[in-house]
């Protein structure tokens, strides 16, 4: 009897002992939020020792803890008997502890996942929790820099590269979206094209590098000329494209005109060249006869070609 | 390529899993009305062996136009494993917002506190009440954000499963009055499924 019993107790004391030894954070509060057991972990990585935090509310002991956001966690914990998680993603850390790896980490402190287990008595009701508190630094570090790493692929694959516009795939994705979004409410929004009168003869007399310069310029002044909310494409070589949100044809027409005489009035000036150049443009409004967004870029090229037909250095609705 | 298990469900037992589903659902539901104030709309849970790449189709409370926001969390016990997946229609965070009573403009990271605390109570209760009625002890994993704001597709890609059958339990949860649209989804491993059907052999026995 007494020898099961020492045994028990030697179990027992090993378990207690590897709970101490155990990388995880363990706290056990009390219906008041007053802290009943801290492990080593804790410890180690408060420097409070367990008698100092015995008894004291946690909210006074670690002001860093938001008591609203944590009450609003442990109370369904309490009330529900059921777990509760939270992620670093929800907020980075519960205690501010510094990097496990202060030297070669990149971290300035410690990413935490918890958990709030209840622990209940005999009779159904809760009346502590207990906190594991795990260190998540490398998972959130890599997943942060992944994160930005993806943005910005994500940014390089829908850019033109000389112009820094969309690029035809991207823009066209924007198009359909807007195409589905007018049949979906109702509202008017239309598209322009355009394109360099002649490039080929720009490319011909003064070379690609000048000829890269006249499509990187007339970008910029689409770019200065078009609304924050209007989304522009290079579609191709010297073609460009634009949604123009919420604009009817005749404020189309105005936009289309207003940047066809930036363009004419523009000298590019590069290597020992001076170029002056034009452009067409070709306007159309989404319509009922309209059924997805390739036919209106087809509609839209049309008044671009019949621009061009007009003698070019001119902007035309398609109707 | 995988291995072929060659589990099968039969229609009886099917209608086990769902009567356990229904009784676990209560029971999250009941917790759900208690914490809200709320009353919550049982709905039927449906009961399916499907292929992983079918995951999409079990999906069938949410649209799939829909923008929408998930969480996964991983279970095991009792030679049992799965995933619990809790999938929200974004258009659902402004009356979520107004029922767990958060202040504050909705954003994103409030939007985040709001599926988490879902998950925390769906995905606990329901679990717990599976394996209160099968007899087992379930640890759960830490809950994985899968996305905010992504197509639905988008969020149940299936690239490489490694098995390609699953036991799926659909069980949307709507509640009364509100504009609340949630889908929890627990999806049980196809090597489980056999130790599953052992348990609920059992049941049917008596």
């Amino acid at each position: 009897m007494s020898n099961t019993s020492a045994d028990d107790f030697k179990e027992m004391h090993a378990l207690m002992s590897m709970l101490q030894n155990l990388d995880v954070g363990l706290v056990i509060l009390d219906r008041n939020y007053h802290i009943q057991l801290w492990n080593s972990f804790m410890e180690s990585h408060s420097g409070k020792y367990p008698y100092e935090v015995k008894g004291k509310s946690i909210f006074t002991e670690f002001p860093e803890i938001n008591e609203e956001w944590f009450r609003h966690k442990a109370e369904s914990v309490f009330l529900l008997n059921n777990r509760a998680f939270t992620t670093w993603e929800q907020r980075p850390y519960l205690f501010k502890f510094k990097n496990y790896r202060p030297i070669t980490g990149k971290a300035e402190f410690m990413f935490q996942n918890s958990t709030l287990i209840p622990l209940g008595s005999a009779d159904g009701n809760v009346e502590r929790i207990g906190i594991i508190i795990y260190d998540v630094t490398d998972i959130a570090v890599n997943r942060v820099e992944l994160k930005s790493v993806n943005d910005e692929l994500k940014r390089l694959s829908r850019t033109d590269k000389l112009t820094q516009l969309y690029n035809r795939g991207y823009w066209e994705e924007c198009l359909d979206k807007e195409f589905k979004r007018c049949k979906r409410t109702g509202s008017t929004s239309s598209m322009l094209m355009f394109d360099i009168d002649h490039f080929k003869k720009v490319n011909d007399a003064y070379g690609h590098p000048t000829g890269d310069e006249v499509i990187k310029t007339t970008a910029n002044i689409l770019r200065e000329t078009m609304r924050e909310t209007d989304i522009a494409g290079r579609y191709g070589g010297e073609e460009y494209v634009v949604i123009l949100i919420n604009a009817n044809a005749e404020q189309a027409f105005n936009f289309a005109e207003r940047l066809r005489e930036r363009i004419a009035k523009t000298v590019v000036h590069h290597l020992d060249f001076s170029v002056n150049y034009t452009v067409s443009l070709g306007i159309c409004e989404i319509s009922d006869k309209i059924v997805n967004h390739s036919q209106w870029i087809e509609m839209s090229d049309q008044g671009l070609y019949r621009s061009k037909e007009a003698g070019r250095n001119t902007s035309t609705i398609y109707t | 390529m995988n291995q072929a298990l060659n589990v099968k469900v039969t229609e009886e037992q099917r209608d086990c899993y769902q009567e356990i589903s229904n009784v676990a659902m209560g029971q999250a539901a009941d917790l759900l009305a208690r914490l809200l104030h709320v009353h919550v709309i049982l709905p039927i849970p449906v009961v399916n062996l499907l292929e992983v790449n079918e995951l999409r189709m079990a999906l069938s409370g949410i649209e799939s136009s829909n923008s929408v926001s998930g969480v996964c969390q991983g279970f095991i016990g009792n030679g049992i494993s799965g995933e619990a997946l809790l999938i929200f229609n974004d258009a659902s965070f402004n009356d979520i917002s107004k029922l767990l009573k958060y202040g504050g403009e909705l954003d994103t990271s409030l939007e985040l506190e709001l599926l988490m605390d879902t998950a925390n109570i769906l995905i606990g209760a329901c679990l717990r009440g599976i394996a209160e009625q099968l007899d087992v002890v379930f640890s759960q994993g830490h809950p994985i954000v899968l996305g905010q704001h992504v197509n639905l597709n988008d969020l149940v890609q299936a690239n490489n499963y490694r098995w390609s059958k699953t036991l799926a339990i659909e069980i949307n949860y709507k509640i009364e009055g509100f504009d609340i649209n949630c889908d929890l989804l627990l999806l049980f491993a196809e090597d489980s499924i056999d130790s599953l059907n052992e348990k609920v052999n059992f049941l049917l026995e008596d």
